[in-house]
């Protein structure tokens, strides 16, 4: 329901320039947004649970140094070293920080660092894949596809014209199946670039682009041949 | 009809051999009659992944372990998701397997017949009832051909053959013999072929001179085959010093490799006949003409043997041929082309003698055997053939004109068959096929298939059919009316536009 298959969409902002989005974003309706701030809530919560019982562990530890008295007895001005670690003590000895100490207590360490670092990871996850391929014409073509998480940027290649010798579909075996797949050939270059590698969209998409790709990267001739 | 075919087998280019070549010819012409036509095969060392030939037939080559002599590991059921999945793909409606030793054969006839779609086998070899392997290969054999449409042998001995090791009824087994290209094999003095095809004028209409062999002229024997045990390798190895000690104008060339070469090779050397027997080693199938047209005499002392396409060839190139009386030879060629020997030395030498006289004497027309050769063997005749077995068994010849009216009488010649002529896909009458296998075998077949069933219903789940793309078909041209009409007419019916940009 939070994803689709993968789709298309074109971007043309002058006639020498497109860009090629293949996305398993759905289109966005209230309902949907609605659903994402929900699960960002949810994301957020389990963020918080997880550093939580990592830190009642930590405080449990003979090596954990308490908070100082001083810190801790009235609220010091925002935006300060000390205003964290009083937070941090308040919600250590709310009712919920007990139960996570409690919980820390019981838990050995082993089970509990790589749940929680797992838990921290799968936060981060993005929900959905993006790929795009921008042509210019005269300069190349640059291939994009968005990060896992939301933690690093997406990854991008520019091929410029002069290296660009062929770009076709072509069919691979992938798993237990065939896939079409769009294939840039580059100069020089002992493997071709295959263009939405993560997402491998369908036949019609991946002839749409291609498609568009000729159309767009190399001038019309003027001899007419075509 | 135009129908969509996948030929499956384990054997393919670019591995040289004789299924292999088969069924890259009958695939080539039944694109030309307007099928489409896939193979699909394993992957060989540098030939992975899904490549074109000529003709626009198009090759998958799945990559999957390889176990002995280039056939895969026996994995019954792990082909099957990407056989679905390319099955699917190129919407195919018949599945054509080829060769009994090849495992990727066997499962995909079941699977195919899983996924209610029609089956064809091709049996390209003999093979024997008493050994240990033998006994083997029959049980699977038969396994797989408990539920197939129709079965195709290369010749009479190897329909009885196979009839004999899966139990089949002889009505579904048609015999249709491999054929060679003539054009590739044309004797020395053959004026060649212009690029349609069709002989040169200069010796359409004039005949070629015969040759007249003089009583001290050279004679050539050729032999060309792979040096193994079943190709009477042997038998050649106690001919030779024989044959040579009695026709002093004699040699021999010797083209092929193989674990019997060791032995010829002694042979040789004990008898010091180095300037009279000359050893090619192994030679390409396109330089085999080349060879065959040195001689006057092909030798072939084969022990076994389904077909023999090799004698076809030498024919064809204008050579008198002396063989061994086994297996589906006699059924090759007429009598006045060959001279047979029972396989054992004596009989071999004596033959070989009687070719030589005959040859001497110049009373066989030797340079008339190609066009004869030409009119007897074409793959265009195999297809049209072949087809024939893909309209029978599809339906769209009645029972009565596919088997024969008496058979479409005799209403209990076949168990289990659904409507007239062809088997039906519902699973408990392919059980009953399979539980007549035998007491164990018979319960352990139905056992596989019912998984294969369930795996089949699995798939439909985990991988359903709408995701699966369809494959563009190879464009083909236009034929601009000059040939035969319903030929282009069927083509025109199958013709893609291509797309331009």
């Amino acid at each position: 329901m939070l994803t689709t298959q993968p789709r298309l969409r074109a971007r043309r902002p002058s006639p020498t320039t497109v860009e090629y989005t293949v996305s398993t974003t759905p289109t966005p309706t209230v309902a949907l947004r609605l659903l994402f701030g929900l699960t960002i809530l949810l994301r957020l919560t389990l963020g918080i649970a997880a550093l939580l019982l990592l830190y009642s562990k930590w405080a449990l530890s003979p090596l954990a140094t308490p908070i100082a008295e001083s810190t801790t007895a009235s609220a010091p001005a925002l935006f300060t070293n000390e205003f964290i670690w009083y937070t941090i003590h308040h919600i250590h000895s709310s009712p919920l920080g007990e139960l996570a100490t409690e919980l820390a207590e019981r838990t050995p360490l082993v089970l509990l660092l790589p749940s929680a670092l797992v838990v921290l990871y799968a936060i981060f996850l993005r929900m959905h894949t993006t790929e795009s391929l921008l042509v210019l014409r005269g300069l190349g073509i640059q291939t994009s596809t968005s990060a896992n998480t939301y933690l690093s940027t997406a990854t991008t290649r520019f091929i410029p014209t002069e290296k660009i010798q062929d770009i076709f579909v072509n069919e691979a075996f992938k798993g237990f199946e065939v896939r079409y797949y769009l294939v840039v050939v580059v100069e020089g270059e002992e493997d071709v670039v295959v263009v939405f590698p993560s997402l491998l969209p369908r036949r019609q998409i991946v002839e749409t682009v291609w498609r568009g790709v000729r159309g767009c990267l190399y001038e019309p001739e003027m001899s007419g041949k075509r | 009809m135009p129908y969509n075919i996948a030929m499956v087998s384990d054997f393919f280019f670019p591995q040289p051999g004789g299924i292999e070549s088969h069924i890259y010819q009958l695939s080539t012409k039944l694109i030309d009659q307007g099928h489409k036509v896939i193979v699909i095969t394993h992957a060989y060392e540098g030939r992975t992944g899904v490549r074109y030939l000529t003709n626009g037939l198009k090759v998958y080559h799945v990559p999957f372990l390889v176990m002995f002599r280039s056939a895969t590991f026996p994995t019954v059921f792990s082909f099957f998701p990407i056989f679905r999945n390319i099955v699917l793909r190129e919407a195919i409606e018949i599945v054509h397997g080829h060769g009994t030793m090849s495992s990727f054969t066997h499962e995909a006839i079941l699977h195919a017949r899983t996924m209610g779609l029609r089956a064809v086998f091709t049996d390209h070899s003999l093979f024997g009832f008493a050994d240990a392997g033998s006994i083997l290969t029959n049980k699977l054999l038969k396994f797989t051909l408990s539920d197939v449409d129709h079965v195709i042998c290369v010749s009479h001995t190897c329909k009885e053959n196979t009839v004999l090791r899966a139990s089949l009824d002889p009505l579904m087994v048609s015999v249709i013999p491999n054929a060679v290209v003539a054009e590739n094999f044309r004797p020395l003095s053959h004026p060649g072929y212009t690029a349609d095809g069709t002989a040169q004028a200069s010796g359409q209409h004039n005949p070629i001179p015969q040759q007249v062999l003089g009583p001290n002229d050279t004679i050539t024997i050729v032999v060309i085959s792979r040096l193994f045990y079943n190709k009477g390798t042997d038998l050649l190895i106690a001919a030779i010093p024989r044959i040579i000690a009695l026709h002093p104008n004699v040699r021999f060339i010797i083209a092929g490799s193989g674990p019997k070469a060791i032995d010829l090779e002694q042979m040789l050397e004990r008898n010091v006949l180095q300037d009279r027997v000359e050893m090619l080693g192994p030679v390409r199938h396109e330089e085999v003409r080349d060879v065959m047209v040195r001689g006057h005499i092909y030798l072939h002392p084969s022990l076994t043997e389904a077909f023999g396409t090799v004698i076809v060839e030498a024919a064809s190139c204008g050579l008198y041929v002396v063989c061994t009386q086994v297996g589906g030879i006699p059924e090759v060629l007429p009598a006045h082309m060959t001279v047979f020997a029972k396989p054992e030395e004596d009989d071999l030498v004596a033959a070989t003698g009687k070719a030589i006289a005959a040859l001497r004497a110049n009373k066989v027309r030797t340079e008339k055997f190609h066009d004869q050769v030409k009119m007897m063997y074409s793959w265009y005749d195999v297809a049209q053939r072949t087809e024939r077995v893909y309209d029978g068994i599809s339906g769209a010849l009645s029972e009565a004109d596919f088997y024969g009216f008496d058979a479409a009488n005799a209403s209990s010649w076949s168990a289990s068959r659904g409507r007239a002529g062809v088997q039906s896909f519902a699973l408990i009458d392919r059980l009953k096929r399979y539980y007549g296998c035998g007491i164990w075998a018979g319960k352990l077949f139905c056992l596989c298939v019912v998984i294969d069933y369930l795996l089949f219903i699995l798939l439909e789940f985990v991988a359903p059919r709408e995701n699966i793309d369809i494959a563009r078909n190879w464009p083909k041209k236009m034929v601009n009316g000059e040939k035969n009409g319903e030929k282009n007419g069927r083509e025109r019916s199958r013709e893609m536009r291509r797309d331009t940009t």
